[in-house]
Parts: C-alpha cells; sequence; structure tokens
C-alpha cells in the first residue's frame, strides 16, 4: 500500500558522531597549518577517517573527500615546513 | 655558490658514512688503505677508531678545510707508528701482495692518544641521519591508519553477511505476510523490491507492507559499529549487543486505546523516562511479570490493569518466557509519537502527533560476537510479532476500561493545555497588537484627510465597544461571586 517513510525523526539527533568528527578534522586540521604542529595534523586525518566511517549513506560525499583532502594538507604541509620526525611528549 | 658546497658537503657525509658502514663488515685485519689522505680515517684500525673516525668526519658539517684540520691529528699518530711498524712491515705485509700494497701505508694501532683531541659531538638533526628509525612516530601513525582501515573493512563485510544473513532466514515468513517487502521509497509506485536498505555501514532498513489489519512495518537493523575501530574498543570495555528494530503502525480502526509495554527493566525505566507516551500515560513504575508467569528479568508497564490482563494470554507468555532474554522491549501504543522532545517553552503551542503503533527491540544473542547462524534463533520472535499484530487487532476493552481510557487522555489534553495556556495567551495578545498596528499605519497612510478621520472614528468605536464588553464581563463575574 504505502511508501515506507524516509527515515522520520532526526538522523542528526540520533548519532551526531560523523558531524563532531568532520568539524574536529577541519579545526585540527587549520591548527596543524597555522600553528604548524605535526601531531594536530596527525589527529586530523584519524578524524576524517572516524567520520566517514561513521557517516550515513545519504550524506555528501564531497563533505567527506573536503575534509580529508585538507587533513591530508595539513600533514604533507608540516612535514614540508618542518620534516624532523615527530617528537613524543615523553 | 657557498650554498652549492654546503649542499654537497651534506651529501658527502651520508655517502662516506655509508663506506664506513661497509668497511665495518669486513675482517678487522683488513686494510683497505686509500692515497688520499681524508679518508684516511674510513681505515679499520679498531673497534674504537672506527667509531670515533665517522663521528668526527660527520663534525664537518660545513667546510671540508675543518676535516683536514682535524684529520691532521690522526695523520700525526699514524705517522708515530709508521716509523714502529717499518720495520716490521716486511714480515707483516707477508699474508699480503706487496704489490698490491705499494703505497699505501701501515695502518695505525689505536692510541689513546686519540682521546685527547677535544671532540664535540654535535648532534646531527634526525631528518638528516640517513636512518628511518628516528621516525618512528610517524611510522606508528600510519599503522594506526591501517589498522583502521582493515578494522573498517572487515566490519563492514560482517554487518552485510549478518544482515542478508537475517533477511534470508526471515524472507519466507515475511513474504507470506505481506504483499510489499522492501521499498526503498525511490520508486513512484509502491513495487516490492525484496532487498534490505542499507543506511549506514551498520544500520538495515526494510519496509513491509500489505497486510490487514497495519499500514506497514518497518524493520531496523541496528548492528553495532563494527566499521569503527574506536567503537570496536569502547565495546571491549562495556560489552553491547546488535538489536532488530520493529515498529507496525496499526489503522486507526484496527487497534483500540490503550498503552502497554513489557521488557526488561532496566529497558522500561530508560522508556518512560524517554518516551512522551509512556511517561504520560503509565505513571507507575514498572511491575515485576511474575505473577502471570513471566520470568524476573521482564518487567511490565501499563495503562490499566485490564489490558495486561487482556495482553498476558497463553500464547504470549509463551513467547514472553521462551524468548525472554533476546526481548528489550515490546510496547503497544495508541498515542505513540517518539521520545519527548526538547523544545522550548514557547514552541511547544500543539501536542505532538500520535500514531497507533507496535514496537518491539530485540537483542541479536551473542552480544557482540555474533555469526550469521544466530539469525535464526530470531525467527520465531517475527512470529510474535506477527501474532501481536492479529491480538492488537482483536483485543477490545470493555466499557469500563474504555472509560477509564478515555478520562485518561482527556487530562492529559487539560494537562497540556494548562502548560501551553500562557504561551496561548501571549501568542494571542502579540496577535491582537499586530493587528492594532497595522490599522493604525493604515490611518497614517491615507492622504486624504476625511478618510482619514472616518477610520479613526471606526477605531475609536470598536475600541469603546470592546471596553464595554470587558465591563460587562466583570459585572457578570462579580454577580456570580456574589
Amino acid at each position: 500500500r504505502y511508501k515506507p517513510p524516509t527515515t522520520e525523526t532526526n538522523p542528526a539527533l540520533e548519532d551526531p558522531t560523523p558531524d563532531y568528527m568532520n568539524l574536529l578534522g577541519m579545526v585540527f586540521s587549520m591548527c596543524g597549518l597555522m600553528l604548524k604542529l605535526k601531531w594536530c595534523a596527525w589527529i586530523a586525518v584519524y578524524c576524517s577517517f572516524i567520520s566517514f566511517a561513521n557517516s550515513r549513506s545519504s550524506e555528501d560525499t564531497k563533505q567527506m573527500m573536503s575534509s580529508f583532502m585538507l587533513s591530508i594538507s595539513a600533514v604533507v604541509m608540516s612535514y614540508l615546513q618542518n620534516p624532523q620526525p615527530m617528537s613524543p611528549p615523553w | 655558490m657557498k650554498n652549492l658546497y654546503i649542499f654537497v658537503a651534506v651529501l658527502f657525509i651520508p655517502w662516506s658514512f655509508s663506506l664506513a658502514k661497509y668497511d665495518e663488515f669486513e675482517d678487522g685485519d683488513d686494510i683497505m688503505e686509500y692515497d688520499d689522505n681524508d679518508f684516511a680515517e674510513f681505515e679499520d684500525v679498531n673497534e674504537d677508531a672506527v667509531t670515533e673516525s665517522p663521528q668526527r668526519i660527520i663534525t664537518t658539517e660545513d667546510d671540508e678545510e675543518e676535516a683536514t684540520v682535524e684529520l691532521e691529528g690522526q695523520d700525526e699518530n699514524q705517522e708515530d707508528f709508521e716509523d714502529a711498524d717499518a720495520q716490521e712491515g716486511d714480515t707483516e705485509s707477508e699474508p699480503y701482495d706487496d704489490e698490491e700494497f705499494e703505497g699505501y701505508e701501515e695502518k695505525p694501532d689505536a692510541s689513546p692518544s686519540k682521546n685527547k683531541d677535544p671532540i664535540t659531538i654535535v648532534n646531527v638533526p634526525a631528518h638528516l641521519q640517513n636512518s628511518w628509525e628516528s621516525y618512528y612516530m610517524e611510522i606508528l601513525m600510519v599503522t594506526g591508519l591501517l589498522a583502521y582501515i582493515m578494522n573498517y573493512i572487515i566490519g563492514k563485510n560482517k554487518n552485510n553477511r549478518l544482515a542478508h544473513a537475517w533477511f534470508n532466514t526471515h524472507r519466507e515468513l515475511l513474504e507470506s505476510n505481506f504483499a510489499l517487502v522492501g521499498d526503498d521509497g525511490t520508486n513512484k509506485e509502491a513495487t516490492s523490491t525484496g532487498k534490505l536498505n542499507q543506511e549506514n555501514e551498520h544500520i538495515y532498513n526494510l519496509w513491509c507492507s500489505g497486510r490487514v489489519c497495519c499500514e506497514g512495518m518497518l524493520i531496523q537493523l541496528k548492528f553495532l559499529k563494527r566499521q569503527d575501530l574506536l567503537n570496536v574498543l569502547a565495546r571491549m570495555m562495556r560489552p553491547a549487543s546488535d538489536q532488530v528494530q520493529i515498529k507496525v503502525t496499526m489503522n486507526d480502526e484496527d487497534m483500540d486505546t490503550y498503552v502497554f509495554a513489557v521488557g526488561t527493566r532496566k529497558a522500561l525505566v530508560r522508556l518512560q523516562k524517554e518516551m512522551q507516551d509512556l511517561s504520560e500515560f503509565c505513571s507507575d513504575k514498572p511491575k515485576s511479570g511474575a505473577k502471570y508467569g513471566l520470568p524476573d528479568s521482564l518487567a511490565i508497564l501499563s495503562e490499566m490493569g485490564e489490558v495486561t490482563e487482556g495482553m498476558m494470554d497463553a500464547k504470549m507468555i509463551h513467547f514472553l518466557t521462551h524468548y525472554a532474554d533476546k526481548i528489550e522491549s515490546v510496547q503497544f501504543s495508541d498515542q505513540f509519537s517518539g521520545p519527548k522532545l526538547m523544545q522550548e517553552e514557547g514552541q511547544l503551542t500543539k501536542l505532538p502527533e500520535t500514531k497507533k503503533t507496535l514496537l518491539f527491540t530485540f537483542n541479536v544473542p551473542g552480544s557482540g560476537n555474533t555469526s550469521p547462524k544466530d539469525m535464526e534463533s530470531l525467527l520465531p520472535l517475527m512470529s510474535m510479532v506477527i501474532y501481536s499484530i492479529d491480538k492488537a487487532k482483536k483485543f477490545r476493552l470493555n466499557r469500563e476500561g474504555k472509560q477509564k481510557a478515555d478520562k485518561n487522555r482527556a487530562r492529559v489534553e487539560e494537562n497540556f493545555l494548562k502548560l501551553t495556556h500562557v504561551q496561548r495567551q501571549e501568542a494571542a495578545q502579540s496577535r491582537r497588537e499586530e493587528k492594532k498596528r497595522a490599522e493604525k499605519e493604515r490611518i497614517m497612510n491615507e492622504e486624504d484627510p476625511e478618510k482619514q478621520r472616518r477610520l479613526e472614528e471606526a477605531a475609536l468605536r470598536r475600541e469603546q465597544k470592546k471596553l464595554e464588553k470587558k465591563q460587562m464581563k466583570m459585572k457578570q463575574i462579580k454577580v456570580k461571586a456574589m
């Protein structure tokens, strides 16, 4: 008889993880680029991966790809500017 | 140009360093001597000499000339030993072919005087050292990423397999009960796709429709997030299980007015707090189901005792007791509107829309480590769902029950209206003010003075009438009070 409800309620309300991770990823990659912190850039890469893994199929892949590219570029730029390896904080 | 020399020197150093390393693996007694004094230090004199000499070469970052200055210290030592060794030169070089080594000097023994030379061993920046070991943090990061990707692929595939295993076991039952199995809402007409609709890497939907008493049934397979490594690690701390959520939307005429829930105590407590209808209609705490023969783990939340009596017939009890471990919650409600909406005071002007629904939440056995075989054990639960649909259609409250139910609903509505009374008043007030403002503007905008006067008079008259009405009302209230 009827057609299915396209998932009512708010998918954003139910699981905000991909959006948070996206935002975090962008923030970290900006930090990594501006402040030249390598670990920020690496965390940004991780955030974008986590956001991709948790994303809904209805979400824009362009957003995902752009955050991923931004984080990769943050890593590359940090290493070009300062080729020293990362030193652990301990 | 100077930069070019520096660049060449910097390149030169690792090359020479690598050569020194190569020499280490040869026999200690081998004499690979070079003509040039600069390279004299690469001779394998002793272990000490070998370890010291590369460091000394490396200190000469800036200029090759500095290297020669420092090397001269060694050369002096070499000359010292040359005299001593010259006498024994023939005997020592016996194992070697003299012709081959003509012109080469004997290698000097390790001299303690080398230690007296002031050596400043400068720390080479790690990125100039020719070793990958200094980049271990980066290598760690990359391995972490690779592990994440591997886990993503494995988790995704596992969820996929579980979903399809579930669907294959349940397909027959669903197709025999529903005319339309699987519809993703993209086609204009309702056509049965017969496939699960993948919303996420861990959520699969299935819409079934075409049965007698229900509008439709939405089945959501909510698996654990196996594709996310963070989630996998979190689950190691706190075990959770996959869930199958079934939501049956009933037709309005096919279900009577009642609210009823059965489930694990924890789940019911949580639902009572979260769900709008359960919190409003079922005010008591969840009662134990032992009275009806249910196991202790299950509890009952109900609007009226009569509903519980009606619902708990033999077959239902049989289902609930046998599959108690898989049941998380079962909710029948005619006032279902989803979880409580967190809204600001000003926005809530209308009761949320309600639909008659039956909600079932089942836990897949295995608590995380499920295999496709476990899906078969969920098949009887689906039969329970279908039985419940029929039962809900058949069950009717008697007169008393109906009265009670209607009273409850009226009460809830009243409460809601009271709550929103203030907001509605404010809304009405603001609307009235806006009307007045609009009128005044119109009056101001009228260019014709005659018309202006007339409109003003009309407005005045209207206001007077309103005042009179209010006064009448006040008089009436006073009379009644007296």
